[in-house]
């Protein structure tokens, strides 16, 4: 059934984006654009992967790629809040920087099978028809982002440390007038939007591809910041976006297995172009959306 | 949130136009306006010295000896007369792709899109030297293949500067994003239509023709690709700095509501500087097919539409200075390979090097810190 195998992939590889664009999304919220994004998910994917490995514990390795994105996350946000450089120049660098260590760091581990965090069907739910598949036989960290994006979305909309994030991002002035450092707030976001960053680079190497080779994210984390106006800073709308770039893949990927005629290499480019298309279609929408600190750098 | 444009940029790249303060004396005045050269000089050594060092440090981490590495890195850039043209010849596309970041950032928009532009120019030069099939003389075709190549840079860009006037659609997003769409036509291209049925395993067109390839000037490698950047660097500073419609570019990149009320159209100018831009980054694929590589294969230029982009902040946005931070980075690209040859690392491990060195400039380079917004 080809629906069914299109949702049931748009979910599979869906959660590598879930993550990043939920990042992406708090850290926007606090006013700070992460192109770095993409350099998080690849350190956050080889440091989970390598990990894995040498400890031969992939809980571990997911630990430990968590950590990588959070402290390349970090040095955004330095550079960025501390050093006030260009935050989409400096998002460049520090993706580059991630390509280049992954690059050095990565090499002994092209090729190397991880001890792979496989599906967990959860019984009984897992035989429903349909439904089964698509939702219930996944890795468990496909199951923790379906409870991670209400649960972002809760913090930022019902807490008071959501509404700090917030604060941080639209009116930096009264949180300060309040007493609480709009840096500081910022600093967190962007170390937090970093940690998921690595921790969807994580899924990506030990649960989807089950393989780590140089540049494996192609996009998938600048993707995630594009998908974050598409979602207009709404988690629960980033789930969306999120599936609906993994669903144009897994579409893309049922209908080269059909033998379509269309060139795969062009099949391939469907995703990105979805993402662009929507992005056009929606742009009027959520130019007042946004966080009103970004409106200087991502107009 | 408006349409207005990015405000950090324009500071950024204004910030040796800091006015003097009133002061006692001519030779203090003049003290004080070497000053900020001297400790900007500093910072520069600073920022270039501890990238090495830790560059280094990583390497070690690996294994190999800094120092070998290191030296492998050196030799391989800037040794012998050879590896300085072919540094050269890596900085020739990198100033042209850099070029295309500095004019549309004169005016506040990203151009992130070198990658895409610079693989649609080289399309384009390719298919012209297809169409034209050897019929006519090598001036001609060069300047057939140069036109097509920029024409189709400058499409590419320029898409995207439509999107963000019609729709408003982020212009950093969709030039990033399109780069993607654009290494798959090339796969696409040398995969099946363009590809050479002589090719097997690794896939590549047919070689051009002798008289679409540009002439080499100096060695074995440097190519009159070179000449192109270097006119083209001079030509966009001149356009910059000297002309009316530079000028509105910096209007408009520095407060696009005063360009607006100034009846300058906004729409017009940002097109132009995004497909001006296009045009400048195309050629530059232009010239690595034809003083390059001679065919087109889907591992080309790979990464130097994002080392240009670095190149352009690492010039702080200024057409001349592109020239020698293009050759700085495109540098540091041929100490990859001698890296990867001496030492057996990957040779993406000198991008390493590239981020800390722009992690320097971006942060710490920079004359006196800004006041938080």
């Amino acid at each position: 059934m080809l629906l069914e195998s299109v949702l049931t992939g748009a979910v599979r590889g869906g959660t590598s984006i879930l993550y990043p664009t939920l990042g992406e999304v708090i850290s926007e919220r606090a006013g700070v654009v992460n192109l770095g994004t993409e350099g998080c998910m690849l350190a956050g994917a080889l440091t989970a992967y390598a990990v894995g490995i040498e400890t031969g514990s992939v809980w571990l390795g997911v630990v430990a790629g968590v950590v990588a994105g959070a402290v390349l996350g970090l040095l955004h946000a330095f550079m960025v809040i501390t050093r006030r450089a260009n935050p989409i120049a400096t998002g460049l660098v520090v993706t580059f920087l991630a390509l280049g260590l992954t690059a050095l760091f990565g090499q002994d581990y092209v090729g190397q099978g991880v001890n792979a965090m496989g599906p967990v069907a959860i019984p009984g739910l897992s035989d429903l028809p349909f439904l089964g598949p698509i939702l219930f036989d996944h890795d468990p960290l496909t199951y923790l982002s379906f409870a991670a994006a209400p649960a972002i979305w809760w913090v930022l909309f019902r807490t008071r440390a959501g509404l700090n994030i917030r604060a941080a991002g639209e009116r930096p002035e009264v949180l300060e007038a309040f007493g609480t450092s709009p840096a500081r707030v910022r600093y967190a976001a962007v170390v937090i939007g970093g940690a998921l960053a690595g921790l969807g680079g994580a899924q990506l190497s030990t649960a989807f591809t089950l393989n780590w080779s140089e540049r494996m994210t192609v996009g998938r984390g600048f993707v995630a910041v594009a998908l974050v106006i598409f979602a207009a800073w709404d988690p629960l709308k980033a789930v969306g976006g999120a599936y609906l770039f993994s669903g144009a893949i897994s579409l893309q990927l049922q209908l080269q297995a059909r033998g379509w005629e269309l060139s795969r290499y062009l099949l391939e480019a469907v995703p990105y172009l979805t993402v662009i298309l929507v992005l056009v279609a929606l742009s009027h929408r959520r130019r007042h959306a946004a966080p009103e600190s970004l409106g200087r750098v991502l107009a | 949130m408006t349409a207005t444009t990015d405000t950090t940029d324009a500071e950024t790249t204004d910030t040796d136009a800091t006015p003097a303060a009133p002061g006692p004396g001519d030779a203090a005045l003049a003290a004080r306006a070497w000053m900020p050269l001297a400790t900007d000089i500093g910072r520069w050594v600073a920022a270039l010295v501890g990238s090495f060092v830790l560059f280094g440090l990583f390497v070690a981490l690996r294994g190999v000896s800094p120092v070998e590495a290191l030296k492998a890195v050196f030799e391989s850039a800037v040794g012998d007369t050879d590896a300085i043209g072919e540094t050269l010849v890596r900085a020739t596309p990198l100033v042209l792709a850099a070029l295309a970041v500095t004019v549309p950032a004169r005016a506040g928009l990203f151009n992130i899109g070198g990658e895409g532009q610079l693989l649609l120019g080289a399309i384009g030069a390719v298919g012209a030297s297809r169409m034209l099939d050897g019929a006519v003389p090598m001036v001609p075709t060069l300047a057939v293949m140069g036109l097509a190549a920029a024409a189709t840079g400058a499409a590419w860009a320029g898409l995207a500067a439509v999107l963000r006037q019609v729709f408003g659609t982020n212009e950093a997003i969709t030039t990033l994003l399109l780069n993607y769409i654009a290494g798959l036509i090339l796969t696409w291209l040398v995969f099946e239509p363009w590809k050479d049925p002589q090719s097997l395993g690794q896939a590549y067109t047919k070689e051009l023709d002798d008289q679409s390839r540009l002439p080499v000037l100096w060695g074995n490698r440097v190519h009159a690709g070179l000449l192109i950047a270097v006119v083209a660097a001079v030509a966009v500073w001149f356009l910059l700095s000297r002309t009316r419609w530079g000028f509105r570019l910096g209007v408009l990149g520095g407060n696009a509501e005063a360009a607006r009320r100034a009846g300058f159209r906004v729409g017009g100018l940002s097109l132009g500087a995004m497909m001006v831009g296009g045009a400048l980054a195309g050629l530059g694929g232009m010239t690595e097919v034809a003083g390059v590589e001679g065919r087109l294969r889907p591992e080309i230029l790979v990464s130097y539409g994002y080392t240009a982009f670095l190149s352009s902040w690492l010039a702080r946005h200024h057409p001349l200075h592109t020239l020698w931070a293009a050759t700085l980075l495109g540098g540091i690209i041929v100490g990859g390979f001698g890296l990867k040859i001496a030492t057996g690392l990957s040779g993406g491990a000198v991008e390493v090097l590239s981020a800390l060195v722009l992690l320097g400039v971006l942060g710490f380079a920079q004359t006196g810190t800004r006041k938080a917004v």
